[in-house]
């Protein structure tokens, strides 16, 4: 028999649980092995302070009263925790799910990379521009707003533009208006010319957008049209 | 009095009656114009900036260090005052005629260093400016009229009008900007073969662009013919042509 051996069976000695060959041999070895021996002095000490005590230490059917109390006790433990409202006092992201979590990272991606195209379209654009020719140049970002309604078609741009630059024309005839009388019949008759070829020209380029809205080139020519013509009444407006 | 002698006689009359009546009108037509002259000391850095209502420009290089200003103007006699300040010299007859109405065409003769920088405009009438090498030629007409640019050797150079005819005759400087644009009219271009640039002709009308034989060229058609946009040479030069109903050729210098 070995150390091991011996140590797990020496309750049983105790106990006289034993067979006799079992018993004869942990004998020897405790006589030999004066660890075991030891280890059985302590267990048999014990042993005795507690059949000498007992009543008073533990009581009758100890272990399942014990076993009540370790159950009371936990339960009046998790009684008070069921009352409280789950996890009152926790803040920050960890009562976040990783979804939610995930789904709000990507609107502040999403909120950043808008704001920092419109920043820097803004940067880069003139802010006051009313050229005709930006309003067809649409980059896949426009086309996407485009679609979910928040930006405007090309072709509603185009209108949109048309209708501030006749605004701006109609301004400068009102004050030609009022100054032609005063110019002699060759400036009112050059002026007459010149402003009647500007319109041909519009007219032609109006015909092809209606036949092509997307002609960039001729929108471009439209918009160098308008100048020209805005630059003719505002010269002759000094006069 | 013999009938020969009386028919001599009414001949003679009416020969000398006609004769005092074209004097007269020479006279008046004469008396009619006043003339404007007055010269200005010109340092290194001269910049004239001149701004007509009606009436011819002329403005020519020469080699001397002064501004020659000289002007005819037709009744009723447009008010003139030039100002020099800091190497610029100004004319604005718009400005100074401001709310007069009816104001008799004014053409001018001007003759300037060849290193000055160019500014001219009218309303009505035709701008030709010859024999200049300086940073800056632009010629605006506001309404119609013929631009001619000759032995023009500036870096930026800009010539508009609605009607008429644009002629420029020059070199392309390495970096510099070229623009012309006329709504009704031709425009030509004659610029030296090894010239570099890069150019976009458009002629949405006509579609009657005529490109020259320039060195290397890389050329495109854009818009069934409407645009034509590439380069010669290096492309260092940058060339924009816009004729809304004429035409633009180019020709070899």
């Amino acid at each position: 028999m070995n150390c091991e051996d011996c140590k797990a069976l020496i309750t049983a000695l105790m106990e006289e649980d034993l067979d006799e060959t079992r018993a004869e041999s942990m004998r020897m070895h405790l006589a030999d092995c004066f660890t075991c021996a030891t280890v059985c002095e302590e267990v048999a000490a014990i042993v005795d302070v507690a059949t000498v005590e007992g009543e008073d230490l533990l009581p009758e059917h100890h272990s399942k009263q014990i076993w009540c109390r370790i159950n009371n006790v936990i339960e009046s433990e998790q009684k008070p925790l069921a009352n409280v409202d789950p996890q009152p006092e926790r803040k920050g992201l960890w009562h976040f799910s990783f979804w939610q979590l995930a789904s709000g990272l990507a609107c502040i991606a999403l909120v950043s990379s808008l704001l920092t195209v419109v920043a820097i379209r803004n940067y880069y654009e003139p802010a006051a521009t009313d050229s005709l020719v930006r309003t067809t140049s649409n980059g896949v970002f426009d086309r996407v707003l485009m679609k979910v309604g928040l930006a405007e078609t090309p072709q509603e741009q185009l209108e949109r533009k048309l209708r501030e630059r006749q605004a701006t024309i109609d301004y400068w005839n009102a004050r030609v208006q009022v100054r032609r009388n005063q110019w002699d019949p060759q400036t009112r008759a050059a002026f007459d010319r010149n402003l009647r070829e500007i319109d041909d020209s519009l007219n032609e380029y109006q015909t092809i957008l209606q036949r092509d809205p997307e002609d960039q080139l001729t929108v471009e020519m439209m918009d160098s049209v308008l100048n020209e013509k805005t630059d003719l009444l505002r010269d002759f407006s000094d006069l | 009095m013999t009938l020969v002698q009386q028919s001599r006689l009414i001949r003679t009359t009416v020969a000398c009656v006609s004769v005092v009546f074209f004097l007269c009108l020479v006279a008046s037509g004469v008396a009619a114009q006043k003339k404007f002259s007055r010269t200005y000391p010109a340092g290194q850095s001269v910049r004239l900036k001149l701004l007509n209502r009606t009436g011819t420009v002329t403005v020519e290089g020469w080699d001397r260090q002064e501004v020659r200003i000289e002007a005819t103007l037709e009744a009723p006699a447009a008010n003139i005052t030039p100002q020099s300040l800091s190497g610029e010299i100004v004319v604005n007859l718009v400005r100074d005629n401001e709310g007069r109405g009816e104001v008799g065409n004014v053409n001018f003769a001007i003759r300037v260093p060849f290193y000055t920088m160019v500014d001219i405009e009218t309303v009505i009438g035709n701008l030709s400016v010859s024999n200049i090498s300086s940073g800056l030629v632009r010629a605006h007409i506001s309404s119609e009229g013929d631009i001619v640019l000759l032995n023009i050797g500036a870096s930026n150079v800009a010539a508009e009008n609605v009607m008429g005819n644009i002629f420029f005759d020059g070199e392309l400087q390495d970096g510099g900007t070229y623009r012309f644009s006329s709504v009704k009219g031709d425009i030509g271009l004659r610029i030296p073969t090894n010239s570099s640039f890069r150019v976009v002709a458009t002629a949405p009308s006509t579609r009657d662009i005529v490109f020259y034989q320039c060195q290397s060229p890389d050329l495109t058609l854009l818009g069934d013919g409407r645009r034509m946009i590439g380069k010669c040479g290096a492309g260092s030069a940058s060339l924009s042509v816009t004729n809304q109903r004429g035409s633009i050729k180019f020709f070899k210098r």
